[in-house]
């Protein structure tokens, strides 16, 4: 162990002093020459043909400099099926949807001209169930899905509006079934959500007249929307500049391509002016991307002593009118099916299905939120049904290592350990024991959920980073990944003081993340950027030190293996005098009669994703998961049964996260991420009135949590497995604390009170409601 | 963005009288400005005028007498009537209210005058107001003129102002000798929400006195005088509170809205009443 | 539409601009000031991002029009910053109060004046003070404690 120990401890952030100053920078607050602004022109009906859009008038409006419609921006875009256009082109599919862009000297010239756009529709009829779209004669929100470019992994069923059916088939669940003593079926429900970035969408696009297109933008994944926006334009990737500052969030609804396109094109109209667009708050909830909504049907057969003999599973998404991440949730939530448990038969079926409702897009847990809802209310109410301790039961079907996974992966020994999550939360929520109950109408109750998720993404995923020795000893850390709040840099650059035995005041990351000079990395998604690019930033520092021991080794007239870098020197080992600091050799080595060897020292390292394939499209048996983060979560609840009121105690989360390079940080995933997932358990859902229009799509009537609304205790349990091919043994966890508190609150209120909960969220009305009902199973 | 409108501050009340008689229709008064800006921003109101009050010094003072009560003058905050000692001990139902609506924020802006010409059916001051039997003093160019506050909303949005009055300032006369009063919300979340229901009550002399009042069950603020009616007779406190409880269910009609259905808002109702009868009156 | 020149100070500099009525004072600081500490996140008075300290309050200033801060001193987080980090920029840093970044000038402005009127605030009155005020990322505990922490260096 060096002097310089960094990881494991709570470093404070190594941005917090921007962000507290308000001195951090973010799309929406950069201002370039000549900048002109947009705004939409949004279609106000669910499905329609658009028979005219005239200009004519707003094109007169002084200040004007460029309008267009979907006609003149025939690109088709998508991530896994190429289903979109920047503008609505021939059709309106959702309310809400883009139909026509101004941009203008000012916000206000721009708003005003497209008040002055008159478009004509003709309706079409509009389907806004999944399950109803999915039936024969529904409306048809795309031709023919199958006909658009599409991944080879995604499968859109032609001439409907089935956008992707992800099958899983695992031993023989006929027989599954008759082997069961007991079988219990249940329907879990929940609408589309918001991710509700505190930043909305924003981003300014530039097309130059030489053809070059710089893109500034608050996304997630800057090589995703560089590779997207190439192959929807046709332009070759070196012609195109991604530029993402601080991000306000994102929460995965900024992990792909969204508005960059439109900017850009309209850029291009306007004489290689920069155009920014700002997604206001109303068109942030129905016109950019949203969450899936989920239909979920679960028939689990039991025996008697608890073993779980099948699955049936069905998850119909409502993926909305385009299928940009939809397809690929439902696919994850498809080989995820079960949750953290080993069922020998399984039939899973998960179809994303096109709907006239706003577009789904990632959003954190991609799924596994909303399936978790389903499964592990489905855990409790299977073991209720058999009379077994719901603890009990889990524990006795746990995906422990060695265990065959739904895909038919076998866990690796070191793949973490979901039962000593799930005892610790038992143990924290004091599981066995009924919960003192206070005086009159109120009741209390404890409930746990089990949770597991492993980064969803293609099999050779790839992320690199590149550390650079400066002048003075200090070190300067690039890399792509993204700050959106969650941190990682903040452990990189303790991995890298720590690697190169530096102290991390001298260590930089780069805050501006720029396609044209930072290392590739696929995308700021799926919890893999501690592990991914945890791993390449180890091997940028491994390969930095390569070069400063070659150096040092020449002009110290020894070998590399004799050398050790440590404490801002490169010296040989138990030598400390015979060596140099390490800003002698950053640059070139300097012999003593002044001449040159070697050069910069810029230590490269990647990390490539191992031992993953690809899915049988039949049977979705593969390995599709680099790593699987497990945990539980228990809530202690208060209800309050005349007003369906319910006091959160206490939230524990337990995660075994291999090795928590920065506690603090972990848990302030942990405390934001609980409070997020809480926001879908108790308060968060889209209303839409009968004509797909959504009439809370503002904060006034949008829920999400406040100061006032927080749980009374929160209690984060940090487990550590550590995982050998994980940076420090660390496996991400960005994602796993929203997985599985809606089911631990609503196991909670089964406790206290034996009503079964189905449906989120489970505002105080619903809960009224359940508890007048006393639905009892 | 904000609609386009000539912005007007009169220094004088006859000033203001004067530019509202003048743009009438076209004009919109501002005060707080946390429901107007609002409106201008999502278009749903376009005038032409916006005639900011804040520069009239009569009507920024909170007065009180112990012969005429409270006066509120129209360009007061929230926050100073929840700041003001008098309001907090001897005008409670009013306080309380107050102190539910939006945040700590907002209600350093907002004006008890504006609120309740908002006429929003969920305003929150408005139950406390008419528990309170308080009165709007109102003034235009023709004169001045008073209504009393339960005939001072007419609909949804909707007051008896005519088109070239203001409000001047809100009277609440001192309630009955050792009445006790208070405001109950119901909101879909702990934090900051619009009221899915709202009540506002004042009791005294056992009860022989009782005035309940509701936001969010009607399409304005309503009084339901068939609770102190309930509330006679025989009978332990706890049943009697139950039957005025009773009788406010039985008599009012909420709707469904995107907020919550009209079971569970006719439930709360019930359930406030309940409970801040049992709180005024002391009651187990 | 009206014009309107106006005289204010922001962060302790004296300023004349002119300003059309239907400007808010949240633009005038964020689109013609050029300080964009300020956040523009709904516009609506729902979230609280555009928390400034009107005359020392904190204000939601996309509920203020430029025309009405005449004669007014507006302090944003910019002006917080004096020499050093004060103590609730300092709180914030060491109990990772910060995730993303985009809520936080809000609540540094909001809770610096609360300090100032209430040295010793209760959990609740914190609360209250905030309750304004918009989080994703953080679930508002650390928030809570930075704030509850600062106070403790607080006279």
């Amino acid at each position: 162990m060096g002097k310089y120990s960094y990881v494991g401890k709570g470093i404070p952030r190594i941005d917090a002093f921007e962000k507290v100053t308000g001195t951090a920078l973010y799309t929406a607050d950069m201002k370039l020459k000549g900048m002109l602004h947009a705004k939409l022109l949004k279609s106000p009906r669910p499905h329609a043909k658009i028979v005219k859009i005239d200009t004519s008038e707003a094109e007169k409006l002084p200040g004007v400099r460029a309008i267009l419609t979907g006609e003149e921006a025939p690109y088709k875009l998508g991530i896994y099926i190429s289903d979109k256009e920047p503008l609505a082109r021939g059709k309106v599919r959702y309310v809400g949807e883009a139909v026509a862009a101004v941009a203008a000297d000012t916000e206000e010239i721009a708003e005003q001209a497209v008040e002055l756009i008159k478009v004509e529709y003709e309706d079409l009829p509009a389907v806004f169930d999944p399950r109803e779209a999915m039936k024969k004669g529904a409306p048809r929100v795309h031709d023919n899905p199958a006909d658009y470019r599409h991944s080879p992994f995604i499968f859109p069923e032609p001439n409907s509006n089935v956008a992707n059916h992800f099958k899983l088939r695992k031993g023989d669940i006929e027989r599954g079934f008759k082997e069961a003593d007991v079988i219990v079926e249940n329907e879990f429900n929940q609408s589309q959500v918001q991710n509700v970035q505190m930043e909305t969408h924003s981003s300014i696009g530039q097309w130059l007249p030489d053809g070059q297109i710089n893109i500034w933008t608050s996304a997630q994944s800057p090589f995703a929307v560089r590779h997207l926006m190439s192959v929807a334009l046709g332009i070759p990737l070196h012609k195109i500049n991604v530029v993402v500052p601080y991000v306000g969030g994102g929460f995965g609804g900024k992990a792909g391509i969204h508005w960059e396109p439109l900017v850009v094109l309209l850029s291009k109209k306007a004489g290689g002016r920069p155009v920014k667009l700002v997604m206001t708050r109303e068109e942030q909830f129905n016109t950019t991307a949203v969450r899936q909504g989920l239909f979920a049907r679960i028939k689990t057969g039991v025996k008697k002593n608890g073993k779980i003999t099948a699955m049936e599973i069905e998850y119909i998404w409502d993926g909305g009118a385009y299928a940009d991440y939809g397809v690929n949730i439902g696919r994850a939530a498809g080989y995820s099916c079960t949750g953290p448990y080993e069922v020998p038969n399984i039939k899973a079926d998960s179809v994303t299905v096109y709907t006239n409702h706003p577009y789904a897009t990632a959003y954190r847990g991609f799924g596994h939120v909303e399936f978790h809802w389903a499964t592990e209310r489905q855990m409790d109410l299977v073991a209720r049904a058999i009379g077994m301790d719901p603890v009990e039961f889990r524990l006795k079907n746990a995906a422990l290592p060695g265990k065959i996974t739904a895909t038919g992966e076998k866990l690796r020994d070191d793949a973490g350990r979901v039962d000593e999550c799930i005892k610790a939360v038992a143990k924290e929520i004091g599981w066995g024991k009924k919960p003192p109950q206070p005086k009159s109408k109120k009741v209390r109750g404890i409930g746990l959920a089990a949770l597991w998720k492993a980064p969803a993404m293609p099999s050779f995923t790839s992320s690199s980073a590149l550390v650079r020795l400066n002048e003075d000893g200090s070190a300067t850390l690039s890399i792509t990944l993204t700050e959106m709040g969650q941190g990682t840099p903040t452990a990189f650059a303790q991995m890298v003081a720590e690697g190169l035995q530096i102290p991390i005041e001298k260590v930089k990351v780069v805050t501006e993340r720029n396609t044209d000079f930072s290392p590739y990395s696929w995308q700021t998604v799926a919890s893999r950027g501690l592990f991914m690019d945890g791993n390449a930033v180890i091997n940028a520092v491994e390969n930095a030190k390569d070069q400063i021991k070659a150096t040092a080794a020449e002009l110290l007239g020894v070998s590399k293996g004799d050398l050790v870098v440590t404490d801002e020197k490169v010296f040989v080992r138990g030598k400390p005098d015979k060596g140099m600091p390490l800003s002698a050799v950053a640059t070139a080595g300097i012999r003593p009669d002044g001449s040159g060897i070697r050069g910069p020292v810029m230590g490269y390292g990647f990390y490539t994703a191992e031992g993953l394939t690809n899915l049988d499209p039949e049977t979705g048996q593969g390995r599709p998961a680099l790593m699987w983060t497990f945990g539980a979560q228990g809530a202690e609840i208060e209800l309050d049964t005349e007003t369906g009121d319910i006091r959160i105690l206490k939230i524990v989360t337990a995660l075994d996260v291999g090795k928590a390079i920065n506690p603090q940080l972990v848990e302030s995933q942990i405390i934001g991420g609980v409070v997020q997932g809480l926001g879908t358990a108790i308060m968060e859902e889209f209303v839409f009135n009968d004509k797909g229009a959504l009439l809370n799509n503002n904060l006034t009537d949008y829920k999400i949590f406040r100061a006032q609304d927080i749980p009374e205790k929160f209690v984060p349990i940090i487990i550590e497995n550590p995982q050998r091919n994980a940076p420090y043994g660390a496996r991400g966890i960005g994602e796993h604390p929203t997985i599985s508190v809606a089911a631990a609150v609503a196991n909670a209120i089964y406790n206290a009170t034996g009503v079964g909960i189905f449906d989120l969220p489970m505002s105080r009305e619903k809960v009224w409601r359940a508890v007048q009902k006393g639905c009892k199973k | 963005m904000m609609v386009k409108f000539d912005y007007l501050k009169p220094k004088t009340e006859k000033e203001l009288a004067v530019l509202l008689a003048k743009h009438a229709d076209e004009a919109k008064l501002m005060a707080g400005g946390t429901d107007l800006l609002v409106l201008m921003r999502d278009k749903i109101f376009r005038p032409q005028y916006v005639i900011d009050i804040k520069g009239v010094e009569e009507l920024r003072r909170l007065e009180y007498d112990e012969h005429h009560g409270l006066r509120i003058g129209a360009a007061v905050t929230l926050n100073e009537i929840i700041a003001s000692k008098v309001v907090r001990e001897k005008f409670t139902a009013l306080w309380e209210a107050a102190g539910t609506l939006a945040d700590v924020t907002i209600r350093d802006r907002a004006t008890l005058a504006g609120n309740i010409c908002n006429a929003s059916p969920a305003s929150d001051t408005a139950p406390a107001l008419l528990v309170l039997d308080a009165e709007v003093e109102v003034k235009s160019e023709r004169g001045e003129r008073k209504i009393p506050i339960r005939e001072f909303f007419k609909g949804v949005k909707k007051t008896a102002l005519e088109r070239e009055e203001f409000v001047k300032a809100i009277r609440v006369p001192n309630p009955p000798k050792g009445a006790k009063g208070g405001y109950l919300k119901w909101g879909r979340t702990k934090g900051e929400d619009l009221a899915v229901v709202g009540v506002a009550a004042l009791v005294a002399d056992s009860g022989k006195t009782l005035r309940i009042a509701l936001s969010s069950v009607a399409p304005t603020p309503i009084l339901v005088p068939e609770a102190q009616k309930a509330f006679e007779g025989r009978g332990s406190i706890d049943e009697k509170i139950e039957k005025a409880a009773a009788a406010v269910v039985g008599k009012i009609c909420p709707i469904s809205d995107v907020r919550c259905c009209k079971e569970y808002r006719l439930h709360m109702a019930g359930v406030l009443t309940g409970r801040i009868l049992k709180q005024l009156m002391g009651a187990s | 539409m009206s014009r309107h020149k106006i005289f204010l100070k922001v962060n302790g500099q004296r300023y004349e601009v002119e300003v059309e009525a239907n400007k808010t004072l949240l633009r005038l600081l964020r689109d013609d000031l050029e300080m964009t500490g300020t956040k523009c996140a709904c516009e609506r008075g729902d979230c609280g991002l555009c928390t400034v300290l009107l005359d020392g309050v904190p204000t939601k200033s996309c509920m203020v029009l430029a025309v009405e801060a005449d004669g007014h001193e507006v302090t944003t987080v910019e002006g917080i910053f004096g020499e050093e980090l004060n103590a609730v920029q300092r709180a914030f840093i060491k109990h990772s109060a910060v995730q993303c970044g985009f809520c936080t000038p809000a609540f540094i402005v909001a809770a610096t004046a609360l300090l100032k009127r209430n040295p010793k605030p209760t959990e609740e009155e914190v609360k209250e003070a905030i309750g304004g005020i918009l989080c994703r990322c953080t679930g508002y505990r650390q928030i809570i404690d930075a704030i509850l922490d600062a106070s403790k260096s607080t006279k």
